[in-house]
């Protein structure tokens, strides 16, 4: 709705007339360019080139019908030009025997013509019909204009249920047509067969509230049901501008990873063996001698190996800073067993394991361990080593989810999307087995079909459209 | 949209970069003030927060 235009002067020019079956004031709009035009007190179609306006058609309204929703007079604004609403029609078609109708509101500007803006549970398009014949591809359900891919989303046979006002056309109740529509989101091209001519049209899709505003409506448009054929995703854009920016940060991930493992002392700070003896009585715990832990703050890793088979070994331990008396306080289980059953051998457990103190200062430390295990299992040999300033994978991994997960949940919210407007197309089915695979593969998902990878490619080449 | 993950990422690899540069880890420990310097010469008066553990002596 931008660029400037001429408009129609901001006078209503009509031409009176009167309805020769009812009597009923008629107004003409479009002048000479109207064909039929529809009386709304008897609703008779009437001949409008003919000067004694012959009745063409009478039809039954139904009280449920609803009146237009822009009523007709009325100017509104479309891409700079002001157009007056000067017809209206409901359309119908059956699927599965359910009757789906949507709205067509005629627009006419005597400098710019005809325009449509068609509206169905609240999804509205601004259509005209288009000057070239679009390509179409063969074998696919494709078609190409001005260079833009269309893929076919849905034929039926539309049936002129209502109609008000007037038309450029030969317009009947009953009437019926051939539509396809080969969507390109936010833009539809249509097609309209019937046994004399096809009409090429194109959409583009407009937000109820842009309409409101063009036209100067009160109150708020109706409430936008579901997602519509051709209706741009909220997300389009954002998908490939997130998983770019995923990348760049995992890029980063590694960088930081290569640095911090580079640059982490990782340094040995005490190693020793011992053993248990299980049937001893005497006191088990024993302190080691006092190692140095230098640099900045940072974790102490605290690996422990034990000779055990079939048994275990429990180590309270203490690691504590001679000077400060600050002590931390752990206690580790070193435990394995093995055997042989119906299933075969198995093992359970480890005879290593390993722990990490967070944010150790630095100082002089030593450990105190206090060993326990099973009484008269022999003697139980093991051996702790202390290394200082060991990066942390874990944290590597845990940032790898966390950048992957939302932009893994918006790429799920963009297929989410093209699922729901592909479920509502006659050609979703088949929509993955062509070339142009984009929004096809989404609604795939539902099938299952396809890798994740796969997936998340299609879903970029989409987002990239 | 972008800026708002662009934020994000930047925090989540800040927050990676310092947590990696403080030694932080995912292990709980109990820390304990002023053990005395006698538990040096005598360990069996210190009392480990985890004596008392329940060992699984068990097996498949």
């Amino acid at each position: 709705m931008s660029s400037s235009g001429p408009t129609p002067s901001s006078n209503p020019q009509v031409k009176a007339l009167n309805c020769p079956g009812c009597g009923a004031a008629l107004t003409l709009r479009s002048f000479s360019q109207a064909v039929t035009v529809v009386c709304d007190s008897c609703h008779s179609i009437l001949d409008a080139q003919d000067p004694r306006l012959k009745i063409l058609q009478k039809f039954q309204v139904e009280t449920s019908e609803d009146p237009p929703l822009i009523p007709l007079g009325n100017r509104g604004t479309i891409r700079g030009a002001q157009y007056e609403v000067i017809g209206f029609q409901r359309r119908t078609i059956r699927v599965d025997g359910m009757p789906y109708s949507w709205h067509e509101y005629l627009l006419f500007n005597p400098f710019k013509g005809f325009r449509y803006l068609t509206e169905y549970n609240g999804h509205w398009n601004d259509a005209s019909v288009l000057r070239a014949i679009p390509v179409s591809s063969p074998g696919a359900n494709t078609l190409n204009y001005l260079g833009e891919t269309y893929r076919l989303f849905q034929t039926a046979n539309a049936e002129t249920g209502y109609v008000l006002g007037e038309f450029p056309w030969q317009v009947r109740v009953g009437e019926t047509a051939e539509v396809s529509d080969y969507i390109s989101p936010p833009r539809v091209i249509s097609s309209e067969k019937t046994d004399q001519e096809i009409t090429w049209s194109m959409g583009e899709y407009l937000a109820g509230r842009d309409v409101w505003k063009a036209f100067k409506l009160a109150g708020n448009p109706p409430q936008a049901v579901g997602v519509y054929e051709n209706q741009p995703s909220p997300l389009i854009g954002h998908v490939k501008a997130v998983w770019k920016l995923c990348a760049a940060f995992l890029l980063a991930l590694v960088v930081l990873i290569i640095g911090f493992y580079a640059t982490a002392r990782n340094e040995q700070v005490f190693s020793q063996s011992y053993s248990f003896n299980t049937n001893g009585k005497t006191e088990a715990s024993f302190v080691t001698d006092v190692f140095e832990l230098k640099g900045r703050t940072s974790d102490v890793e605290i690996d422990t190996q034990a000779g055990v088979n079939n048994s275990w070994i429990y180590l309270n331990y203490a690691l504590i800073n001679e000077d400060t008396g600050h002590a931390y306080d752990f206690g580790r289980e070193v435990s394995y067993y093995s055997g042989y059953d119906s299933d075969g051998s198995w093992t359970e457990g480890s005879q290593k394991d390993s722990v990490t103190i967070p944010s150790v200062p630095p100082g002089r430390y030593y450990l105190r361990v206090e060993p326990e295990s099973e009484y008269y299992r022999g003697t139980i040999y093991y051996s702790i080593a202390l290394r200082r300033d060991v990066p942390q994978f874990s944290f590597f991994g845990i940032a790898a989810l966390a950048l992957l997960i939302p932009a893994g949940f918006i790429t799920w919210k963009f297929m989410n999307f093209e699922h729901l407007r592909w479920a509502e197309s006659d050609y979703s089915n088949s929509a993955g087995s062509d070339d142009n695979q984009n929004a096809g593969s989404a609604a795939g998902i539902a099938g299952g079909i396809g890798t994740v990878a796969g997936l998340i490619g299609d879903a970029l080449d989409i987002a990239d459209e | 949209m972008r800026n708002a993950f662009f934020i994000y990422g930047l925090t989540i690899l800040s927050a990676l970069a310092w947590a990696e540069y403080r030694g932080w880890s995912l292990n709980r420990v109990d820390e304990v003030k002023n053990v005395p310097r006698s538990v040096r010469d005598n360990p069996g008066s210190y009392r480990s927060v985890y004596g008392y553990y329940h060992h699984y002596t068990g097996g498949k």
